[in-house]
């Protein structure tokens, strides 16, 4: 009777395991990754500009500048007592590494600060088509075309037949070098350089009065603003948006490019860089820079804000200069742009938030905190290092010299970058072991 | 019958999930839109991989650190806190246990200050005169992964610490008087008494400690981030890039599978290894 039992209980166990393993075959259609299901929610915005009364919170999820967005969002809601915006700050390399479930997500904010993957997201639907509301508000007047034409994805918009728009610009970027005027004067530096080999000649001055010449944080991303300054000079600028925009046939492994490469380890090895350059942050090489720790350092505008504060007028700024003095202007910048999450159940509301950033009122706000309004005239003159900044952005513009970064070429390129350029900076890699290593990237991502 | 309800826990949110992982593994998959079938083809392009294949050999570097000299660490604490009853003993396994009470991540961006340019580190070694072997130490190419391994050697010789000294509570007294009657000096009582009746403890130890090093992750991404180039590049590290930066999440899941396997083998090692020789 005992063993009978006993036989059962076994035999029961086993039907039920046998069960627990088959069930989720049986539910493999669910299981099946991805869905090609339509979004849930608006996938256009209405072309009015009104904004529905009653008690709205928007949640916004960003990546830089908070102290500028903070300050942009209260200005917005004095405007629109009705409207909450909820800031939600990432830091950058976790915001775009997340960036994908984050709005595929049944939680997905109602806007999102313009990243590289938006573009596949939008692709998916999963991003707002805002054309109807860029000719219900106007903002083709607004804003300067060009940095709307950087957020189409290429597309065309469904509503209206025409050019898509994915997102708004807040404030636009670039890169460039920074100087700490009095340390400049101490190793007989006299002026921002108007040629690349009267750059490096500084570089050598600075060396030579026993100061750290460059400061570089190579740790995270830093280190590929330098190759990319270099490049931007060397390469010219057609093909390298080609590169970048994916075009057939394009590649990174030319001429200019190895000069460019081999700059950054002729650099290091004269011990131009700060010493631990590749186990340095970029927000550590910039405290380092405030304190005076080098001369020159690499770094965009959105560290402009925090430099004037700490080092008022002893720090200058001046976009890499090209070959010859006549060369154009050539920097990587992107705008700060907002884009609205196909999700949102309040698209009217925050249509309403990103005509706010076209104001004037928004353009000072961006302004004060170092970033480069979409329409400048809108605003007053900056001063100090803003105004260095300020006039290179406006020489870069007129030259159009604006590029992107070059990781917005592939998702993993980011990856390859980093690691690639502290490998040239510890001069650890061939110059074109390392641009085939890019360019196998890029082939691997565009040949889909 | 009694163990249904902890098995269809562990069945729900272990089993299925690495199930699924498998299976995902079989697919091309942006991690957004509908994925394509490709079969073994993710585990085709894994073997090819010469980033992965340099990042096995890293995590095998770490267990070094991870495992063998924690237990080595542990065992001599073991060795000269286990003879003697003193006070403080509370106070002094609750330091050693702390890293284990600390968050990775925590840890991670601590030991980031200390091992940074004016960091504890180097301060220390400026202090007695060794200015020449200051370095950034996470953004060297030589001492990145040995700088990455020795926090993992604070954090977990805390917890062998901890499992050996239990172990040797469980010893009959009666064999260390044994020992000392027939004149065991410390080291003798130590071999003969102390490490036979550990073993058990130095397996789960060994086993706990190689599964952290082979899926180390927190520590990695906190600190270096794989770098500088690819010098502290991790398999877990890998599956998180391909997974959320690269979209590539048919590929991370395949890795994933591969790692998996890798530990389960790992372990099972270790653990017919310690069998066989008791």
């Amino acid at each position: 009777m005992m063993e009978r039992t006993h036989r059962v209980r076994r035999r029961v166990a086993a039907t039920v395991c046998a069960a627990a393993l088959v069930l989720p075959l049986t539910a493999c259609d669910a299981l099946t990754p991805g869905s090609a299901a339509a979004v849930p929610g608006p996938r256009s915005v209405p072309s009015s500009t009104a904004v529905p009364d009653g008690d709205i919170t928007l949640r916004l999820q960003f990546a830089d500048a908070p102290l500028m967005v903070d300050a942009l969002i209260a200005a917005f809601e004095k405007g629109h007592p009705n409207i909450t915006v909820e800031p939600q700050y990432k830091t950058f390399s976790d915001y775009v590494q997340n960036l994908k479930l984050t709005m595929t997500s049944d939680t997905a904010p109602d806007i999102a600060q313009y990243a590289v993957g938006m573009t596949d997201l939008a692709a998916d639907g999963h991003i707002l088509d805002l054309a109807p509301y860029r000719e219900a508000y106007g903002w083709d007047k607004a804003i300067p075309p060009v940095s709307l034409d950087q957020l189409t994805a290429g597309q065309t918009s469904e509503a209206t037949g025409g050019r898509a728009l994915f997102g708004v610009p807040a404030g636009l970027s670039m890169t460039g070098i920074y100087y700490n005027k009095e340390l400049a004067q101490k190793a007989g530096i006299d002026g921002p350089p108007k040629t690349m080999a009267e750059f490096e000649d500084q570089l050598a001055a600075a060396k030579d009065a026993d100061l750290t010449p460059l400061g570089v944080g190579a740790l995270d991303s830093g280190g590929l603003h330098l190759w990319a300054a270099l490049l931007n000079q060397l390469m010219p600028t057609d093909d390298y948006w080609d590169w970048v925009n994916g075009t057939n046939g394009a590649t990174i492994e030319t001429p200019a490019a190895v000069k460019a490469s081999k700059l950054v380890i002729d650099w290091g090895r004269k011990g131009y860089y700060n010493d631990s350059a590749n186990g340095t942050a970029q927000v550590d090489s910039t405290a380092q820079f405030a304190k005076g720790d080098s001369v020159f350092l690499i770094n965009g505008n959105w560290a402009a804000g925090q430099l004037a504060t700490v080092m008022g007028d002893n720090v200058g700024f001046f976009p890499m200069p090209g070959e010859e003095a006549s060369a154009p202007t050539v920097a990587s910048g992107f705008s700060v742009s907002y884009a609205v999450a196909s999700r949102t159940e309040h698209p009217e509301a925050a249509g309403a938030f990103l005509d706010f950033l076209t104001t004037p009122e928004a353009g000072q706000i961006i302004s004060d905190n170092g970033f480069m309004p979409p329409n400048p005239d809108a605003v007053k003159k900056p001063e100090g290092v803003l105004a260095d900044i300020a006039e290179g952005h406006r020489r870069a513009v007129a030259d159009d010299g604006i590029t992107t970064f070059p990781d917005f070429a592939a998702p993993a390129m980011l990856d390859r970058l980093r690691s690639g350029v502290q490998k040239l900076i510890a001069n650890r890699i061939d110059p074109s072991d390392y641009l085939d290593s890019l360019q196998d990237e890029w082939e691997e991502h565009h040949a889909e | 019958m009694y163990v249904l309800p902890a098995f269809a826990v562990y069945f729900c949110f272990a089993v299925l999930p690495a199930l699924h992982t498998a299976y995902l593994s079989l697919f091309e998959w942006d991690g957004v839109t509908l994925g394509d079938w490709v079969g073994l083809g993710n585990y085709q392009e894994i073997f090819q991989d010469s980033i992965l294949r340099r990042s096995v050999l890293n995590a095998l570097v770490l267990v070094v650190f991870f495992s063998f000299i924690p237990i080595v660490v542990g065992l001599a604490m073991t060795g000269l806190l286990a003879r003697f009853r003193r006070p403080g003993m509370g106070a002094y396994r609750f330091l050693f246990m702390l890293p284990q009470v600390v968050p990775l991540v925590a840890v991670g961006v601590t030991w980031r200050w200390l091992y940074g340019d004016d960091g504890l580190v180097n301060q220390t070694f400026r202090a007695v005169g060794l200015d020449g072997v200051t370095r950034a130490w996470l953004g060297d190419f030589g001492a990145a992964l040995i700088a990455v391994g020795l926090v993992g050697t604070w954090v977990l010789s805390g917890l062998c610490m901890m499992l050996f000294l239990s172990g040797v509570q469980k010893v009959d007294s009666s064999l260390y008087e044994a020992a000392r009657l027939d004149g065991a000096g410390p080291v003798r009582e130590f071999v003969s008494v102390t490490l036979p009746h550990l073993r058990g403890e130095i397996a789960v130890a060994m086993t706990v400690t190689t599964v952290a090093a082979l899926a180390s992750f927190d520590i990695v991404y906190v600190t270096t981030n794989g770098g500088p180039g690819e010098q502290t590049t991790v398999p877990g590290l890998l599956v998180y890039r391909l997974a959320f930066s690269e979209g590539k999440v048919g590929l991370a899941a395949a890795l994933a599978v591969v790692l998996g396997c890798l530990i389960l083998g790992i372990v099972y090692l270790i653990n017919r290894l310690s069998r066989s020789e008791s």
